[in-house]
């Protein structure tokens, strides 16, 4: 059964100007959805309307089918629960007291708590381990313990819908985790639906079925958060570039952002970095970060650094896991080196599988500006018979050298000042 | 130890009431004219209907002094007591300050404006009261209508016109004043203190009344007030009809602050601190806090009424703050670096 149904909503605090400029949303009833976008975006208004605190102008909302205009405070209270950013309670009320608070819907004006309400009450205290607390005075409480508290006082109102706008954005990791799982334990077991606002899309990937990335008042995107969370919407609704990878032990999307500071004189130029082994280090951040075009290789499937470029869309050279460079990848390569403005080379440890990565330099080099990192020496992680490994690398050095561009450097952090 | 009385909060209630009943006939007996407290329970209990023939009902210039000049005078006072204490209880919850007063609309300011326009243009006097509750509530009214912000009460642009048209209808009676004869001018700034001296019957039939429908109307909405103290938005989406509370909360106070004024003058203080006690009491929940602060307010007002009434007529006003104000330094004392009580 459907949920929540929104059509072409408009909505905004001053006449002026509206927040929510024509947005689509439906859920069905079960679903735990993820609202992101940017400041401003309209996320927050999108719950205030959505529990008529904020009067919408035109459109259409359907709570379980029925016009959210056409129910009461009372009636949309009784299906609907928020959980604020943060609450301030401005008298010492008594952590019981607050909690009770949620059977407000279901009394009439004269009436009181009766003992089914505060065994409702009890029961919500117990889910989010507050119960230990209830005759504490909320202002003795930590920010933590009060955002369960009233997360506690959102399930005493026994909703169907549960808002979070975001809910744990104040909170320290091991909070911020509590609360989330508890929310999605009533989820999973009694089929709340929640939709939940987050700041960080990592919170927001690993709880949320789908994902409703919002931008200027509008649904951009909305879906799985595979599908949602992908570079190109995160750069078209942010402005900036993302990592996106899976986390390798939970298995969760992660998005890490990174600075935009897009030199455009410096965009020109192509950088060929030779690395492997994990040595490429933060690297690939770094010149994706300054705009440079970035390829690599060649690596083998599996090695680190190769995970770390696919993260960055760049293009690369590959091998199979384990095996020695091929004729055909040593050729991409050495077309890539060609190709570049800049090659940059690791001090990755060389063997006789990879020592094909420095004849391509050897073969490649012309005017291209060569730099080396070496933060160990080649002597020390040099693992080819004789010692050739040692000898093709003083042979590149020494052939560039002449022709003075030649930057080696013990930090790659500083490759980007030579470059 | 906070909120001792929380968990007994039913005794608590009897025991105020009776405590109010007790202190009502102590400070019968007191005065110009000491009488026995026997002689008050038979004067008493020979009025009332069927059990009276039991008692002698002792006629004479006694049962005058009890009857018609203390009982009245009295009773006034526990109403009085009664309708500020509720009325601070009720704009402590609208503005969500432990420091909002019954006058911070403004009634205080137009009551006494009102009262002044009257003395000196030489109204009849029977119609000052009148004249006071009109001022009172115009005022209040005139607030009310500038924190109205696109359909919505303000609280802050609330609190800053109450600021603003307290100091305009103060400027206003100064003028009066410095225009004034000076007897004149004794009469409006005794009114600023607030007396209980010389109140009739009819001064209680008029009050009781309205001060009865202000209470229940604050009690009506007390749960509502409650959840509001978590936020405006959070309170609506708990179903509360947030501004419909604070509409019938403003002008139930005002009206409860306006009335007992218009007969009393500006008695200061009680609506302030009466509702401080009781909250340290039982705590902030509004279903509890109203009457404990009702009760707590008709006692106090009592006393300070017979000791000004003892001390030779002195304004009840200078009471309730001379007594009123160190035990509201006490509190803070003991309290202070606490939040929120």
């Amino acid at each position: 059964m459907v949920m929540l149904e929104i059509d072409r909503l408009r909505a905004g605090y001053t006449r002026a100007e509206s927040v929510l400029k024509g947005l689509d949303f439906s859920m069905d009833e079960g679903e735990f959805i993820g609202v992101v976008g940017p400041n401003g975006s309209g996320k927050s208004t999108l719950l205030r309307a959505i529990t008529n605190v904020l009067k919408f102008w035109s459109g259409d909302m359907r709570l379980k089918e029925e016009h959210i205009t056409t129910l009461s405070r009372e009636q949309i209270a009784r299906s609907i629960a928020v959980v604020p950013q943060d609450t301030y309670i401005s008298f010492p009320y008594s952590v019981g007291e607050v909690v009770l608070m949620g059977r407000n819907p279901y009394l009439s004006r004269f009436e009181n708590y009766d003992k089914k309400d505060k065994k409702i009450a009890k029961r919500c205290m117990k889910m989010t381990s507050t119960l230990k607390f209830k005759d504490k005075r909320i202002n003795e409480l930590s920010g933590g313990e009060i955002q369960r508290v009233i997360v506690a006082r959102a399930l005493t109102q026994n909703p169907d819908l549960l808002l979070l706008d975001e809910a744990t954005s104040h909170l320290d990791i091991g909070h911020k985790k509590d609360i989330m799982d508890t929310v999605k334990k009533l989820n999973e077991n009694r089929g709340l639906s929640v939709i939940s606002v987050h700041h960080n899309l990592n919170l927001a990937a690993r709880y949320c079925e789908k994902i409703l990335i919002m931008d200027d008042g509008m649904d951009h995107s909305f879906g799985a958060p595979e599908k949602v969370l992908t570079r190109s919407n995160i750069k078209a609704v942010y402005g900036i570039d993302a990592e996106i990878h899976r986390h390798p032990v939970d298995g969760n999307l992660y998005v890490t952002t990174l600075d935009e500071r897009v030199n455009e004189e410096m965009k020109e130029k192509k950088v060929h970095v030779v690395c492997g082994g994990g040595s490429s280090s933060s690297l690939f951040k770094r010149l994706i970060e300054d705009g440079y075009e970035v390829t690599a290789g060649v690596l083998n499937v599996m090695d680190s650094d190769l995970e770390k470029a696919k993260n960055f869309d760049i293009r690369c050279v590959t091998e199979a896991p384990f095996s020695p460079i091929s004729e055909e990848s040593f050729e991409k390569n050495l077309k890539m080196i060609k190709e570049a403005d800049v090659i940059v080379l690791t001090d990755f440890p060389i063997g006789e599988g990879n020592i094909k990565n420095l004849e391509a330099i050897k073969q490649g080099i012309k005017d291209q500006k060569l730099i080396l990192i070496e933060r160990k020496n080649i002597e020390n992680r040099d693992y080819t018979e004789e010692g050739k490994g040692t000898k093709l690398y003083d042979e590149i050095i020494e052939e560039k050298k002449r022709r003075s561009d030649i930057q080696i450097l013990k930090r790659p952090e500083e490759v980007l000042e030579y470059i | 130890m906070t909120h001792p009385l929380k968990k007994h909060y039913k005794t608590s209630l009897t025991a105020f009431a009776l405590l109010t009943v007790a202190t009502a006939i102590i400070a019968l007996s007191l005065g110009s004219v000491s009488i026995p407290l026997r002689k008050i329970m038979e004067i008493l209990l020979s009025r009332i209907p069927l059990l009276g023939d039991h008692f002698p009902s002792h006629p004479g210039a006694h049962s005058t002094i009890i009857l018609d000049v203390r009982l009245p005078r009295i009773v006034l006072g526990i109403i009085a007591g009664i309708a500020l204490s509720v009325s601070g209880a009720s704009m402590q919850g609208v503005f969500k300050n432990p420091m909002a007063s019954p006058f911070i609309l403004g009634v205080s300011a137009g009551g006494v404006f009102g009262t002044a326009v009257g003395i000196f243009f030489g109204v009849w006097w029977p119609l000052l009261p009148l004249l006071a509750f009109i001022f009172a509530m115009g005022t209040t009214f005139t607030v009310f209508f500038l924190g109205r912000v696109r359909g919505h009460t303000d609280i802050t642009t609330l609190l800053l016109a109450g600021l603003a048209m307290n100091f305009f209808m103060t400027a206003l009676t100064s003028l009066i004043l410095f225009l004034s004869e000076p007897e004149d001018m004794l009469g409006i700034v005794a009114w600023t203190y607030g007396s209980l001296s010389g109140t009739v019957w009819n001064d209680v039939w008029i009050t009781l009344p309205v001060a009865l429908i202000g209470s229940v109307a604050v009690y009506a909405y007390a749960r509502d007030l409650n959840v509001m103290q978590t936020g405006e938005t959070s309170a609506k989406q708990l179903g509360i009809e947030v501004e419909k509370t604070k509409v019938i909360q403003l002008i139930a106070a005002s009206l409860l602050a306006a009335v007992v004024i218009s007969f009393t003058g500006v008695i200061g203080f009680v609506g302030l601190i009466i509702p401080h006690a009781a909250r340290l009491l039982v705590g902030p929940d509004h279903r509890k806090l109203i009457p404990i602060s009702a009760l707590l307010g008709g006692s106090f007002l009592i006393v300070c009424d017979t000791i000004a009434r003892m001390s030779g007529e002195i304004w009840v006003g200078v009471i309730t703050g001379l007594f009123g104000a160190p035990f509201f330094i006490y509190l803070l004392i003991k309290h202070r670096g606490e939040t929120g009580w």
